[in-house]
């Protein structure tokens, strides 16, 4: 018997009990449409997540007083974090500068400061105002829609010019802001650039900051300390060479330090892969429970599945007997229920990926980017399918026993 | 067999096979020698048939007459190939079916025999055309070549008019003529039919066994299993079974 006859058999049985069929398929259908749901919703998270990261900058590494991965796990690593570690300064700047080798670009920055911020009688309340060297413009990968970033020349004289957020620049200028004045913490300033907009990443808008040169900051700010805290951002030389550039970072600041090989760094050295790390970490526990419990739906789909087929196998023993009768082999008995059951599984499988489809398309639409990948669409039909299989199979190997005779008296 | 008779039970000697011959006949279609069926029940054996043999030429039409319990369920049965004897010999079409495994015997089912039963067994589903095609799906034939055959085989029964209607919007007779229809649609070696009038008026009755008159007449050798002795009287030659024994094999046409 060839396999698109066993096909039309098991789609005519599965149509001739339409409601029963449909009623079968609520767990399958459930189960599916969670795990599809749930996958996208981690697949979209995942893609949001490494598209704003690779926005803040095409691979570039910090070095910071923390590490903010290990040091703040609890109050005792915190209090132990802030005995050991010490702040870093700009003759640590220089040090780096001088010596990595592997690094291409080292930029220094400084925390920001929410600041009030006025030009005539508009006034700006707790814009983020921070400090910045020179080229974190090409390190951070910022694009300026308008004038330029600060210039090396304006970081060394302590200039009083300012680098703004695109919110900032809509907010206090109707026409362009370049070369116009500013007043921030009541000194002036003069407008050099404006960055392109960012709009939110999580509902936190990325427009609100004002960049001044990190001398500057110093001089009118106070101590690179704290709050102020003085960090570095730096880029390798290539991709390839990312993870040496940042061992290369800690070996040197070690050095300096003079830490002997049992210590722990005093510093802390961040790179999107720890970030990433991070977010895979916390993802990882959750995506797990996510697939649990539509796994267990799934499960029940499948006994009820198999339950249904069961029922079938005694519904049909007549039938099964009059094909026995005109020559049906076991096997062919054995694939009927079979591709029946699987074809039941697959089609709660469809609807299902078609409902999380809908789903999925709702929630992008309102709350929150999704991803239906191909694989998850594949994943989920493989194993609605699969679970058919399964539970297709003691049904249909009873069905396939039966004996001819028996079967032919059954009513 | 000459010492076995010593240990049997008083009432086997009463009766003996009517045609006790040795090895099977290569010329007759069908060929049954020393013939036994002993179902297990419990810890009782209990010999449906103890001993049967008989031959059956080819296009012959034969009735298979007794009482309920006689056994000629069981026979029937065996001769369709539903089941496989305990003991003895069948060999069929010059094929040893009683040594044949269950995947034979669906294969044997499928070419071999056309069944026509007394409550017709077509799939209430599926059209007259579909159920008439059900053989030759097993038997692996394509769609195209199997509409023919199949439109054939009804249009032969007289229900070209009927083809796309279910079961259950057929009279009964109708409904037997499309079983017979599927019984013939794969040129089987016999028609096996067991008790093809039992669930039929009178005047279907007659109508269907005219059928297996012009049926025989075209050359198809017919086995009809039945109680009724008028149909039985239909066919050329009558085997009696009683108590698993055939009790009388006479030509009476």
């Amino acid at each position: 018997m060839k396999f698109i006859e066993t096909l039309k058999l098991a789609i005519a049985a599965i149509w001739a009990h339409k409601l029963r069929s449909a009623l079968t398929l609520l767990g399958m259908i459930v189960g599916v449409t969670a795990f599809v749901v749930v996958v996208s919703l981690i697949a979209g998270f995942n893609r949001y997540v490494d598209e704003k990261i690779a926005g803040i900058g095409a691979k570039s590494f910090t070095v910071q007083r923390f590490n903010p991965l290990e040091d703040f796990k609890d109050t005792d690593t915190i209090a132990a974090a802030q005995r050991r570690n010490k702040e870093l300064t700009l003759d640590d700047y220089d040090y780096l500068r001088e010596r990595a080798t592997l690094v291409d670009k080292i930029g220094a920055r400084a925390r920001v400061t929410p600041s009030e911020v006025k030009r005539g009688d508009n006034v700006l309340e707790d814009v983020f105002v921070s400090g910045a060297t020179a080229n974190c413009v090409d390190i951070e990968n910022r694009d300026v829609a308008e004038g330029r970033f600060i210039a090396e020349p304006e970081n060394d004289n302590g200039a009083r010019v300012a680098y703004l957020g695109a919110d900032i620049a809509d907010k206090l200028f109707s026409g362009s802001p370049i070369g116009q004045e500013i007043t921030i913490r009541g000194l002036p300033y003069r407008v050099i650039g404006v960055e392109v907009a960012k709009g939110t990443v999580f509902g936190i808008p990325q427009d609100n900051f004002i960049i001044i040169p990190l001398k500057t900051y110093s001089i009118n700010y106070g101590g690179l300390i704290r709050q102020r805290s003085l960090y570095f951002v730096a880029t390798a030389r290539n991709d390839d060479l990312f993870n040496d550039a940042v061992e290369e970072s800690r070996f040197l600041m070690r050095a300096r330090r003079k830490l002997g090989p049992s210590e722990k760094d005093n510093f802390g050295i961040v790179t999107p892969d720890a970030i990433t790390g991070l977010r895979d970490r916390l993802f990882g526990t959750i995506f797990i429970v996510a697939i649990a419990v539509p796994g267990i739906a799934l499960v029940v789909g499948a006994i009820v599945i198999m339950n249904i087929m069961l029922v079938a196998v005694t519904e049909r023993t007549k039938e099964i007997g009059i094909r026995k009768s005109l020559g049906a082999r076991q096997m062919d008995i054995l694939k009927q229920f079979l591709v029946e059951a699987a074809t039941l599984a697959l089609l709660g499988g469809a609807v299902g990926v078609l409902l999380a489809w809908i789903i999925g398309f709702v929630v992008s639409a309102w709350i929150f980017p999704t991803y239906l990948s191909i694989l998850a669409v594949a994943a989920a039909l493989g194993v609605s399918g699969g679970a058919g299989v399964a539970s297709g199979i003691f049904p249909a190997w009873k069905a396939a026993r039966l004996d001819p005779i028996e079967a032919l008296r059954a009513d | 067999m000459s010492n076995a008779t010593l240990t049997l039970s008083p009432w086997e000697t009463e009766v003996k096979p009517t045609t006790p011959l040795d090895g099977h006949d290569p010329s007759m279609l069908i060929s049954m020698r020393n013939i036994w069926k002993t179902y297990q029940m419990g810890t009782e054996s209990v010999h449906a048939l103890h001993g049967v043999s008989f031959d059956i030429p080819r296009g012959e039409y034969i009735a298979i007459i007794g009482p309920s319990g006689s056994g000629k369920s069981t026979l029937m049965n065996l001769i369709g190939c539903l089941d496989t004897p305990s003991q003895g010999e069948y060999w069929l079409n010059g094929k040893n079916v009683s040594e044949m495994d269950d995947d034979e015997l669906a294969r044997i089912r499928n070419q071999e025999v056309g069944f026509v039963f007394q409550t017709f067994n077509l799939l209430a589903r599926a059209t007259a055309l579909h159920n008439v095609e059900l053989p030759l799906i097993y038997g692996g034939i394509g769609a195209a070549q199997r509409h023919e055959m199949a439109k054939k085989a009804l249009t032969a029964v007289e229900l070209t008019d009927r083809m796309m209607h279910r079961p259950n919007e057929l009279s009964g007779g109708q409904r037997q003529r499309v079983a017979i229809a599927r019984a013939l649609v794969n040129r089987p070696s016999i028609l096996l039919a067991d008790e093809p009038t039992g669930a039929l008026d009178s005047h279907t009755s007659n109508e269907i066994m005219d059928l297996f008159e012009r049926l025989h007449s075209e050359g198809n050798t017919i086995i009809v299993v039945t109680h009724e002795h008028d149909i039985a009287a239909r066919a050329h030659r009558v085997v009696s079974i009683r108590d698993g024994l055939i009790e009388k094999d006479e030509r009476i046409k």
